[in-house]
């Protein structure tokens, strides 16, 4: 179902038509060539709309904080917050996001810069150029880019990583990134040509993958990579902070690198950057309040109305590529029809969930590809909570309740669905919603609890052992999903709901070699097309990141692309520079 | 007298005694291998048995089926379990407990870093569960049916009721929103961000600081349960005839209560030490969690969500390690605060 230009599309994107048709022209060119002019450094403000439509969380009005000239921005250490512990610093080895951000923002710079619309930006190569026949693509990197052990960063460690990566020893979690560039020729210590075949965000991989240090690793057994001390106790970086010291299970420190170029941003304004794991939500928000955090990443949604209460602290968000939903198992004969599908989808109240589970920081997801996909079709809406157009439809299939249980029969059989989930509280929660939406219009549903490894089996084996299970994941800007949909994928193990469409294959192979980002976006509307008609799944909610922080911290600017885009900005106020005084001073 | 005389027979039979004290060790410590081998072995299967492996936590389309099987064949999972297991001992016998899948560090490294924080912990723990515990049942059993003793009996079987997770958080919210006016106290993690930049003292003045917290939240509870313990022994033995003799004898109050008393009343206390140990390890569990403590619960808990079975393993050694030396320390210590036991 298509709508028109409703208030939260404004909001959502914010875009018009020809300003994004714009920008996919000029995407275009920023992909053959890149420019040399590294970008400006970024001020306090209300972030500025992307062109794609990728919204962006400013840091809200700041006019009444104090303004502080750049030469005075310079000192302290800012302390932040996650969840998690972060993992490992190898570029080959990280599967987990906090981690990955980590690397790109903070410990290195890659190949190739993500901009905000995805688009390319110089990073470690400083230009490009791709041959007219389009199989070939020269990186140029830059002569002032060293590795922190003060080696420089040569053409040698961007073949020597991608060697690496599409090694099959080493378990790097997204081949798909490179598996259109084929051959590399280092040509001269700055200079590295690639033969490459055509795929639709060709230098997304680069974006995404930071660059190993030839002569530090080059001796490790590609099996050894993942497992070697340079991820986890002495990882060497090239960006903007050097790697100082962690304390496993505690936190990760970082220090300002005073030789960072300064068309890459020069030494970021922080001394050091501290990232501490504080598992539990509550100490996370009281240490914020007691001013020894300055940033929680990905804070609690239910605390943050709360936290932005408090008058010394700034709560904001950002779209993370992350959804929700519920798979059908169309190969269960009470979910083959499509129509039913559809029934219990505008049966069920996903609105009300999302404000449960994700309180303001949460949208119904419309379909595989969400809001802050470059290539979103801002038109696109989802399926209506609708509990009598659902009643009307189940009947016309020929679900009815004859005996009046409240269970509607067909055959003589009740539709009843087990859906399975993990026993997180807001799967639960979940859970609970569905099974009353659903038992409104006449629909068993027991909801079942398992681990994720005990799940998973039941979802991805042969025998596909589930009516539906409820599971939320995270998606990339390259949008391969041949394996949740394609029909020459059915035993794949996210090839969950048996359902394909000969023609669905078609537009995801397309996916994946288109590069003009107007087609690309045609191709998602027809793909989001076919997945909204048939509903093998349905799609609950997409995710926003809430970021709190005190706002003595400065500079925050988030996006789809992270917290720590503008890390490097990020300065104190001179009040709130307390901490590690004995270490700070202009390392510049 | 009677102390006299024990200290001569202590000094007659040292000879003897300490080579039966050894022998003793000895079975002990063979008793020990079967039981730590039956256990990891036992756990060993119930991981393996269950449904899944560990790659299951990386669910996500964007990690082809190629390079989950490339994961499970570095963590030797594409072997047949009795392979796996072989391996395993082999390697767990030769002091190498394997990679962590989830943390890509060796399991030994791991361990390193995050026992001595656990014990660290569960020592201070230690010493509030029983300096607490037995100075509270003591003064209570000498105020019996006081006013005191009324309300501190209703505290302790407050605080032995309230789950450890509970009580520290509301500690954390008590002491972050300034209910106590003047008492900062850091409520997360085990040193400051700026431990580095501090001098000696600094540093342990720090780590202390860190300490007290979630040393209340984890001793507080099973000293409550000591205090009581430690009262109705108390009450006991304050009855007995040589209690009633040294007050005959017109020692002071004090003298009796401290020297007479409470020594023969912290006999059974005492050997209580060694069993907490492995209350204390399962405690720290959780409470490591809510103070962000860099420690071996925290470790095993996500070891366990993530089934990183090498980790698993080895933490689930090294429970059974402490229980099984838990249990020794206890025997040991009933010999040692109490001379009528022998150890053969």
């Amino acid at each position: 179902m298509r709508r028109g230009r409703d208030e939260r599309v404004q909001r959502g994107a914010g875009v018009r038509r020809d300003a994004v048709a714009a920008m996919l022209l000029a995407a275009i060119p920023a992909v053959l060539a890149g420019c040399d002019a590294g970008p400006p450094r970024e001020a306090d403000g209300p972030a500025p709309p992307t062109a794609w439509g990728r919204r962006a969380a400013g840091p809200p009005p700041e006019a009444e904080r104090p303004a502080v000239p750049e030469e005075r921005r310079y000192g302290g250490t800012v302390v932040v917050a996650g969840r998690n512990d972060l993992l490992t610093m190898n570029p080959l080895a990280v599967t987990d996001r906090e981690s990955l951000e980590h690397q790109l923002h903070l410990l290195f710079v890659p190949l190739v810069r993500e901009g905000p619309d995805a688009e390319p930006l110089p990073g470690a190569a400083e230009s490009w150029t791709v041959d007219p026949e389009g199989d070939r693509i020269t990186f140029r990197l830059r002569d002032d880019l060293r590795w922190h052990d003060g080696e420089p960063v040569t053409a040698r460690d961007v073949a020597f990583t991608w060697e690496r990566a599409v090694d099959p020893a080493v378990p790097f979690a997204n081949p798909a990134y490179f598996d259109a560039w084929e051959a590399v020729e280092v040509l001269d210590e700055r200079t590295v040509r690639f033969t490459v075949r055509p795929r639709s965000h060709l230098l997304y991989g680069w974006m995404r993958t930071a660059l190993l240090p030839e002569h530090l690793l080059d001796d490790v057994p590609p099996e050894e990579l993942e497992t070697h001390p340079f991820g986890t106790t002495a990882p060497v970086g090239n960006g903007p902070f050097r790697f100082v010291e962690r304390v496993p299970g505690d936190r990760w420190t970082f220090e300002a690198n005073p030789d960072f170029p300064d068309a890459l941003g020069g030494r970021p304004f922080v001394d050091r950057y501290v990232y501490r794991q504080i598992p539990e939500d509550a100490v996370a928000a009281a240490e914020l309040r007691a001013g020894e955090v300055d940033l929680w990443l990905d804070a609690d949604p239910a605390a943050a109305a709360r936290l932005a209460e408090d008058t010394t602290l700034a709560v904001t968000s950002f779209p993370a590529p992350e959804y929700a939903f519920i798979a059908w198992n169309t190969r269960r004969p009470a979910l083959r029809d499509a129509s039913v599908r559809r029934a219990l989808t505008m049966a069920i109240d996903r609105a009300a969930i999302a404000r449960v589970v994700r309180g303001a920081y949460g949208e119904i997801a419309a379909g595989p590809v969400g809001r802050w996909h470059p290539a979103f079709d801002t038109t696109w809406a989802a399926l209506p909570f609708a509990p009598d157009s659902a009643r009307a439809r189940l009947d016309r299939a020929g679900w009815t309740d004859a005996d009046g249980d409240g269970v509607r029969e067909k055959d003589g059989r009740p539709l009843a669905i087990e859906l399975l989930h993990t026993p997180r509280e807001d799967w639960r929660n979940i859970a609970a919603i569905v099974q009353a939406n659903l038992a409104d219009v006449g629909v068993d549903v027991r909801s079942r609890a398992l681990e994720q490894a005990s799940l998973v089996p039941l979802v991805t084996g042969a025998d596909r052992r589930f009516d539906a299970f409820l599971v939320a994941w995270s998606r990339d800007v390259m949008l391969d999903d041949r394996d949740m949909w394609a029909c020459d994928r059915l035993g794949s193990p996210f090839q969950f709901t048996g359902w394909c469409r000969p023609e669905l294959d078609a537009v995801l192979d397309s996916l994946q070699v288109v590069e003009d980002r107007k087609t690309l976006r045609r191709l998602v509307g027809r793909y989001e097309g076919m997945v909204e008609e048939a509903q093998p799944y349905t799609f609950l909610y997409e995710t926003e990141t809430v970021l709190a922080r005190r706002r003595t911290l400065r500079g925050v600017r988030a996006d789809a692309r992270g917290a720590l885009v503008t890390v490097g900005d990020w300065w104190l106020e001179p009040g709130a520079r307390g901490r590690g005084v004995a270490a700070s001073g202009r390392g510049d | 007298m009677a102390r006299a005389g024990r200290t001569r027979a202590r000094g007659g039979r040292l000879g003897p005694r300490r080579l039966t004290l050894l022998r003793y060790l000895g079975r002990r410590a063979l008793q020990a291998v079967p039981l730590l081998l039956g256990i990891v072995t036992l756990i060993f299967v119930i991981l393996h048995l269950a449904p899944g492996d560990p790659t299951a936590v990386w669910f996500n389309p964007n990690l082809p089926p190629e390079v989950m099987e490339r994961m499970r064949v570095n963590m030797g999972l594409d072997q047949p379990l009795y392979i796996q297991y072989l391996r395993w001992v082999k390697a767990f016998l030769s002091g190498d407990f394997g990679y962590s899948y989830t943390q890509f560090r060796p399991v030994r490294d791991v361990i390193a870093d995050a026992l001595p924080n656990t014990l660290l912990l569960g020592g201070t723990s230690l010493l509030v569960i029983f300096g607490v515990g037995i100075a509270l049942g003591a003064f209570q059993a000498v105020r019996q049916y006081g006013r005191a003793d009324t309300w501190l009996t209703f505290v302790m079987l407050f605080l032995y009721s309230m789950p450890g997770f509970w009580l520290g958080l509301m500690l954390v919210l008590a002491v972050s929103s300034g209910v106590v006016p003047g008492l900062r106290l850091p409520i997360s993690g085990m040193t400051s961000v700026d431990h580095a930049l501090l001098g000696p003292l600094g540093k342990v003045a720090d780590v202390a600081a860190h300490l007290v917290l979630p040393t209340i939240a984890l001793g507080l509870a099973s000293a409550a349960g000591v205090a009581r313990y430690m009262r109705g022994e108390m009450l006991e033995v304050i009855r007995q005839d040589y209690v009633r003799t040294a007050r005959a004898k017109g020692l002071p109050e004090r003298t009796v209560i401290l020297r007479h008393a409470m020594r023969n009343a912290m006999i059974p206390v005492v050997s209580l030490l060694g069993l907490y140990l492995p209350i204390l390890f399962g405690g720290a569990l959780v409470i490591e969690v809510v103070f962000s403590w860099p420690g071996m619960g925290r470790v095993m808990y996500d070891g366990i969500l993530a089934r990183d079975y090498p980790l698993v393993l080895a933490s689930s050694f090294l429970f059974g390690l402490l229980v099984v030396v838990g249990n020794l320390v206890s025997d040991l210590l009933y010999a040692v605060v109490d001379p009528r036991i022998r150890y053969d």
